[in-house]
């Protein structure tokens, strides 16, 4: 299959398949694959752009699952750098933003063994009594598997009683690549990719909607990255509820595959725009700019990304893995990213409707400046 | 590729560069063309010209001539997206052949990687300390003090071969006190 060919497909929009993925990741011309995907992306969303005032809180490190590529978890508590936040702790951390507070508070964790379930639902009410409409986007479908197991109830048991705690949404986090060649290596203890995969089912079930992610860049081959991606479309094409697909670069630093190298750059590029195309029926890919640094991530919105994430404010599993990337960006650098590609910055909420629109940048693209980009020092770090 | 190219409307303009007659009407689309079109032109002009090669200097500086081009140039403040197009218009609308380079200690080596597929053939920078290197903390893992700078030699020259082989290219590291290519020993050693 050609590229040419690949292009008359999606012209008369016709889905591609496995080996039209394969052919994608091995074409030598990164940015052909990318103008195929910016097509795709201008098609869908135009020139907008989104992003989102978010935080990221992570409540507890303490995780029963031995992943090999994760530098944040501890295997107890006591462990050296373990750690665990009281429900005030962690409330704390709105409290303190309350004056520019975020529309969404995402929470992903370590599956704890030792912690009551009342302690999720608690950690949820809690920061619903601060703030009524803050959107609660927690637990990845790994952990919702964690918590049906270890407290023995089902899916929709956990995600009711979830939900009726102030749960809004899921994440993606936990889908790292699906394919049990890869997964049984990298993965072996934690939810399978079917109950991965179950879990969003149920919820995508109950009218709540989703993220899914891949961590790409490690072991894995070109097959598994495209297999991933189409169980995801597989998924949609049967519920519909995901909201966005977000591919995350492997960081190898302190975890145990620390002698594998770091995907690069063109890798990150190509791997968002494969993804664009493959996932026809996604209606929004990230460039997640913890994972591929902002610079990155701003090229990528001309490789098929729509969506930068958001504020973060502050992240902590991927600097646990190396990422230079700052933990956290204010609104105005986010927008300006956006600007200097040329696009329009839209801030969105959780649902991807419209909070504000911003004008395009007043100057033409080669106009903009910013300074000193190789300290990064244009980028103001919140934390 | 050419089809894509000629879709963007720049067909006429890949003509004229293989003819030798790129007019200011040309460099004017150029410069306002869509970013990833421009990179698809400047790539093939760079297939055609130069070939999938990319000298990497690791001494910082290297030989000089006529035709190089080095980016980013001196006194200017460009964003990443306005370096692509600067080196992919260099590449369109420069000497043929020309030697198009990225200072990676200067624009990053992520952004110095993305460039080797809008034009650009050849990566400077000096190697002078470990400090920068994302993977030479295991590498380093029981190497002498006084050998860690030689060893951050080696593992940072794996890790440039090994980001212009994932561009798709194929590094040749320059020995700059003879001022010839001669294959490094890295180069071998690459996966």
């Amino acid at each position: 299959m050609t590229l040419d060919a690949i292009r008359e497909k999606l012209h008369a929009r016709e889905r591609l398949s496995f080996e039209d993925g394969v052919t994608l990741f091995r074409h030598p011309d990164v940015v052909a694959v990318g103008q195929l995907a910016n097509e795709v992306r201008e098609g869908l969303h135009g020139d907008r752009t989104y992003f989102n005032r978010n935080m990221r809180i992570e409540v507890t490190n303490v995780c029963v699952a031995s992943c090999l590529f994760c530098s944040f978890a501890k295997l107890e508590e006591g462990a050296p750098d373990a750690h665990t936040m009281k429900l005030q702790e962690a409330w704390s951390e709105l409290e303190a933003r309350l004056e520019d507070p975020p529309a969404e508070i995402h929470i992903v964790n370590g599956l704890h063994p030792g912690l009551p379930f009342s302690y999720y639902e608690e950690l949820l009410a809690g920061f619903k009594r601060i703030k009524p409409d803050v959107h609660m986007k927690c637990f990845t479908a790994v952990e919702i598997h964690f918590f049906a197991t270890h407290y023995g109830m089902t899916y929709l048991e956990v995600l009711q009683r979830l939900r009726r705690a102030g749960l809004d949404s899921l994440p993606g986090g936990g889908a790292e690549i699906f394919h049990p060649e890869v997964r049984s290596r990298i993965a072996h203890d934690k939810a399978t990719a079917d109950e991965y995969l179950e879990v969003h089912r149920v919820a995508h079930g109950i009218g709540m909607k989703t993220n899914a992610t891949m961590l790409y860049g490690h072991i894995e081959t070109f097959e598994h990255r495209v297999d991933h991606l189409i169980r995801l479309r597989t998924l949609q094409d049967e519920t519909g509820g995901l909201q966005a697909f977000i591919p995350l670069a492997f960081h190898p630093d302190g975890n145990a595959m620390r002698n594998l190298l770091a995907p690069t750059a063109v890798d990150a590029l190509r791997t968002v725009a494969v993804s664009r195309l493959l996932l026809h029926n996604v209606p929004h890919v990230k460039a997640y700019w913890v994972s591929m640094t902002p610079e990155v991530a701003q090229i990528a919105l001309r490789f098929g990304a729509d969506d930068l994430d958001g504020t973060i404010v502050h992240e902590t599993i991927y600097r646990a893995a190396g990422s230079r990337s700052p933990s956290g960006l204010t609104v105005d650098h986010l927008v300006r990213l956006i600007q200097e590609a040329g696009r329009v910055p839209v801030e969105r909420d959780t649902f991807y409707s419209v909070v504000r629109e911003y004008p395009r940048a007043a100057l033409p693209e080669s106009a903009v400046k910013v300074r000193d980009r190789k300290a990064n020092k244009h980028l103001e770090v919140l934390s | 590729m050419d089809r894509a190219i000629a879709a963007a409307g720049l067909g006429d303009v890949l003509s004229a560069r293989r003819a030798g007659a790129i007019s200011d009407d040309h460099l004017a689309r150029l410069r306002a063309a869509d970013l990833l079109a421009l990179g698809a032109l400047a790539d093939r002009v760079r297939t055609e010209e130069v070939g999938a090669e990319v000298r990497v200097y690791t001494g910082g500086g290297g030989d000089v001539d006529a035709r190089l081009v080095a980016f980013p140039r001196a006194g200017e403040d460009l964003t990443g997206l306005e370096l692509l197009r600067e080196i992919a218009v260099a590449r369109v609308a420069g000497h043929r052949g020309a030697r198009i380079r990225v200072d990676w200690t200067i624009s990053g080596l992520e952004l110095a990687q993305v460039a080797l597929a809008f034009g650009a053939n050849e990566l400077a920078g000096r190697i002078a300390t470990k400090r920068g290197l994302a993977i030479a903390e295991g590498e380093l893992a029981g190497v002498g003090k006084k050998s860690r700078l030689e060893s951050a030699r080696v593992v940072k020259q794996r890790e440039l071969a090994g980001l212009v082989e994932r561009a798709g290219r194929v590094p040749v590291f320059v020995h700059q006190d003879l001022g010839a290519a001669v294959p490094d020993a890295i180069r071998q050693e690459a996966p």
